[in-house]
């Protein structure tokens, strides 16, 4: 019965996506190949990046379709590309770890470019492994949202200062990346068992809609008088953002771009208004027209994304702080730009649910396969996440003479271990399982990203290197 | 029989949920500690900026600006560790039974409730039970035979120490909590700067005690190595350990390596000028001709130019600025240096004041018989470093090791059985009861042990075969 859907489709139908996807593959090697022979240097850490990228994009796309039309054939030529951008990634890697003379965990460029590596290469083992074929449809935008960051970050080699060159540092930091893409991982699973488990795809549009506009709310806390948004500002001399005193960012102002954020915050909250208003009258209206404000806030979230980046992308703008105009880069706002990124890649997962729910629950493994492949990647990921605090308290106690001083990052480091030792006693004695386990899982790696980006943007602390 | 009052706190302080929700307490206070100020972390003024004087006065009050060392955050970690503690007490017993006294022969209502379990149907009981044996030895299950009445049966298993794995987590983390609280309370840190010859034999502590080696550390010396680009790459300092004026150690230290002797540990956290003068490199002339000289001189130091007459250096100012006819020291920074110089000559016994450069006021640099030049200034330099004193880091650090195996023990050791029992039915055939149990991994044991089964069925049907084959052959000779 589940099987007639895939049945309808023509076979050609089932190559046309493949065959776009490859000829765009072949175009823009093309193009990039024809910038390479005018600048004469192919194997540069950016070129090879940039292959990366654009397999990565392939391969999400092929996994997208996949998600969407069920096509068996997809997901080959999506692991293919996913093999092809990993192949290109680990160039860059070794390129830049031989640029560099040392692993290339020393900056958070560096640890993003180690992190997209291990997210690529886990979801092929995931794929092959375990059969889980659709985990490319959530891990590769991640992957591709992480290669787009490094493209807006610095790139040049840093030497390093006395206090990062150890050893124990790079066991540190590939035990963190290694358990923090395990953890990724498991929030993947987590997310695909809430959907065999039958979630209501209401209970989805309203996490998804909580979640965005968490995020226009953060975004909004730098509106300023008159419809401004402030931003960091940049040193391009330096390539570092610039400080009023130590500690304290420079801030500029983009003049109206704070009302653009206002307005598009308004609808991403739309759809939570809507699912409230449901929740009251039960009137299936309301959620159908919540439905369709997500459809329109992300079409508005692009827009907010575009104009956010052509604003701040070497613009130069007033700052009331310094008296004085002053450059900006992208590069000083990673915080916002991912924060429009993964808003908008949340809205289409969760368009990519409403519309093919039925597709989706076909495709992906069993409710009792999810919950144990979930609880396994915890399983992997929190033995590393114990080395991973352990390694970095004995080269804390070799570097500044004592494992553990409650700085903001390890102790948010302990949080997720002790969130997921929780889960686990929950879990092993108290037989939780299913939907409790997951989000645990998901509370987890939430956890997990606030001790990754939030610790080293909102709080202050002495892991500042990254 | 109810249970009395300090029982209930005694089953409530072991159980899973107490342990679970103090784990939600510790989280939730870490967090408030790391999204409040700290004292201990922040400048006062800074505070002051932060938070209006009523809010700071409540936090303070609550012990909020210094959670991590707060008496309540103490006490729930230490509730904590009492709550792991009763655990491991009131489960241990149950355990240790289940591994000092492994339950080798199933009886008939185990056998029935066991859901991995398989029967083979046999006509030699002998011969089967040690075809099985034999298969589970080729399957990394050696078994050893269990005697019944009249008969015997086999129990094979891996990995029993896998049923006690949870304690070894549980001890090493009370272990690292030990270690902890023994550095809270009896270890201490401080900085000493030291410059090039000096030695120190105590330092005064962060938080303001005093603490005496009973030896002395000396700064034979230090330097710092850059990058091309002027970045510090490497720190380094030699230091040498002095008991009693002999030299007993000697090291070079750098960040990241640090000297250990008699408990205390010596870092390299800071290398940089101080504003004091080193050495200032000089070359003087005489006025009437001739007599040129190079002299290096520090602070204080008198040399000698000629027979007569002598040059003392009075001064040395890193960043001079000029103010009612006076020099003052502006920064410790090498900006803008001043030095003052007294030559003295025997023939008139006057001091003369010489400054470089000339400060109208204060020079008599005519008066002088020797003209003098800067050549190079050299800056002292002192090395600093981070002593502490931390004598629970052995138990942090057991704890750590113990808890990478327990880790590894809980997750990937698996307690895996097999019993094979030889049963008769009412009707008086022999069957195999065969069956398995693991405590973890499941899925992947159920596998394995379908996989032993049907060996163990196929290498019987074999024998069986076989044993009937020769039976006619024998019948027919």
């Amino acid at each position: 019965m589940a099987h007639t859907k895939v049945e309808q489709h023509p076979a050609t139908a089932g190559r046309t996506l493949v065959v776009m996807v490859g000829l765009g593959v072949a175009f823009l090697l093309f193009i990039a190949f024809l910038n390479v022979v005018r600048s004469g240097n192919l194997l540069s850490e950016s070129n090879l990046l940039y292959a990366a990228l654009i397999f990565y994009c392939a391969g999400g796309t092929l996994y997208l379709g996949f998600g969407i039309t069920g096509t068996p054939s997809y997901v080959r030529f999506a692991s293919l590309a996913t093999w092809a951008g990993l192949v290109a990634n680990t160039a860059a890697v070794a390129h830049r770890w031989y640029e560099a003379g040392h692993p290339p965990f020393a900056s958070i460029y560096e640890m993003l470019l180690s992190f997209v590596w291990t997210l690529a290469a886990l979801t092929l083992v995931a794929e092959t492994k375990y059969r889980v074929k659709v985990i490319g449809t959530v891990t590769m935008p991640v992957a591709i949202v992480g290669v787009v960051l490094m493209q807006l970050l610095r790139t040049e080699v840093r030497p390093l200062v006395p206090a990062l060159q150890s050893t124990w540092l790079h066991v540190h930091v590939t035990l963190a990346m290694l358990a923090y893409a395990a953890c990724a991982l498991s929030f993947a699973l987590a997310l695909m068992f809430l959907i065999q488990d039958k979630m209501k795809t209401e209970t989805f549009l309203a996490a998804t809609s909580v979640f965005t506009t968490a995020i226009y709310a953060a975004i909004l806390t730098r509106f300023e008088k008159w419809g401004g948004l402030s931003v960091t500002a940049w040193d391009p001399e330096q390539k570092s953002e610039l400080f009023l005193s130590k500690g304290i960012r420079l801030l500029l102002v983009i003049p109206d771009l704070g009302w653009l954020m206002l307005v598009v915050s308004g609808a991403v909250a739309a759809p939570l208004a809507l699912y409230l208003l449901w929740r009251k009258t039960h009137n299936d209206g309301h959620l159908d027209l919540a439905n369709r404000a997500v459809f329109v806030s992300v079409l508005l979230q692009v827009l907010a994304l575009v104009f956010f980046i052509l604003r701040v992308r070497d613009g130069h703008y007033f700052s009331p702080d310094a008296d004085g105009q002053f450059a900006t880069s992208l590069a000083a706002s990673p915080f916002i730009l991912s924060g429009l990124i993964s808003g908008i890649f949340l809205s289409l997962l969760y368009l990519l649910l409403l519309w093919r729910r039925n597709d989706l629950e076909r495709m992906l493994p069993s409710v009792d396969d999810l919950d144990r492949i979930t609880y396994k990647t915890i399983a992997i990921a929190f033995p590393l996440l114990t080395l991973m605090i352990a390694a970095g308290a004995y080269w804390a106690n070799r570097t500044w003479g004592s494992y553990w001083s409650w700085d903001p990052k390890e102790t948010w480091a302990a949080i997720t271990w002790l969130v997921y030792a929780a889960y686990l006693h929950m879990r092993i004695t108290r037989g939780w399982r299913g939907r409790r386990a997951a989000y645990f899982a998901i509370l987890g790696f939430a956890v997990v990203m606030f001790t990754f980006f939030g610790v080293t943007y909102l709080l202050p602390g002495m892991h500042s290197y990254a | 029989m109810a249970a009395s009052l300090p029982r209930k706190v005694w089953q409530t302080l072991g159980a899973v949920k107490t342990g679970v929700v103090l784990l939600v307490l510790v989280v939730i206070m870490a967090a408030a500690g790391t999204i409040v100020l700290q004292r201990t972390t922040t400048e006062a003024d800074e505070m002051q900026r932060a938070y209006s004087p009523q809010m700071l006065a409540m936090l303070d009050g609550f012990g909020l600006t210094d959670v991590f060392h707060a008496w309540w955050f103490v006490l729930l970690l230490g509730v904590l560790s009492a709550s792991i503690i009763a655990a491991s007490i009131q489960r241990f017993p149950i355990a240790w039974r289940f591994y000092s006294r492994p339950y080798k022969s199933p009886d008939e209502a185990f056998r029935k409730a066991l859901p991995t379990h398989k029967l083979i149907p046999v006509k030699d009981e002998e011969a089967a039970l040690s075809i099985a044996e034999r298969v589970l030895r080729k399957t990394g299950f050696p078994a050893e035979h269990i005697v019944r009445q009249n008969s015997f049966s086999l129990f094979a298993e891996r990995n029993r120490l896998s049923e006690m794995a949870v304690y070894f987590v549980h001890a090493s983390l009370l272990l690292i909590f030990l270690g902890g609280i023994v550095d809270a309370e009896f270890g201490w840190r401080a900085f000493l700067s030291l410059t090039r010859g000096e030695q120190a034999t105590q330092v005064q502590s962060q938080n303001g005690g005093k603490h005496q080696f009973a030896f002395a550390v000396r700064c034979d010396s230090a330097g710092q190595e850059n990058y091309s680009d002027g970045t510090p790459k490497r720190w380094w300092s030699n230091l040498s350990v002095l008991k009693n004026g002999h030299e007993v150690l000697r090291k070079q230290i750098a960040v990241n390596d640090p000297l250990v002797y008699r408990g205390l540990r010596f870092y390299q956290a800071s290398y940089g000028m101080n504003g004091k003068l080193d050495r200032l490199s000089l070359r003087a002339t005489r006025r009437d001709g001739g007599n040129v000289k190079d002299i290096a001189i520090g602070v204080g130091e008198t040399v000698s130019l000629d027979a007569d007459t002598t040059v003392r250096l009075a001064e040395f100012v890193p960043d001079y600025v000029v103010g009612d006819g006076e020099v003052y020291a502006r920064s410790s920074d090498l900006v803008n240096p001043a030095a003052h110089l007294v030559v003295q000559s025997r023939k008139t016994n006057l001091p003369v004041n010489v400054w470089l450069p000339p400060i109208p006021g204060v020079e008599q640099n005519a008066a002088s018989p020797y003209t003098f030049e800067g050549k190079n200034i050299q800056m002292a330099y002192f090395t600093g470093l981070e002593v502490s004193h931390e004598p629970g880091q052995l138990a942090v650090w057991a704890g750590v090791i113990l808890m990478g195996f327990g880790l590894v023990m809980v997750f990937y050791l698996v307690h895996s059985r097999i019993w094979v029992v030889p049963v008769h039915d009412a009707r008086g055939h022999t069957q195999l009861w065969i069956g398995g149990a693991a405590n973890r991994n499941k899925e992947a044991f159920a596998q394995r042990f379908d996989d032993v089964t049907k060996e163990v069925e196929s290498a019987i049907a074999g024998f069986e075969v076989g044993t009937e084959e020769s039976a006619r052959l024998l019948a027919a000779m």
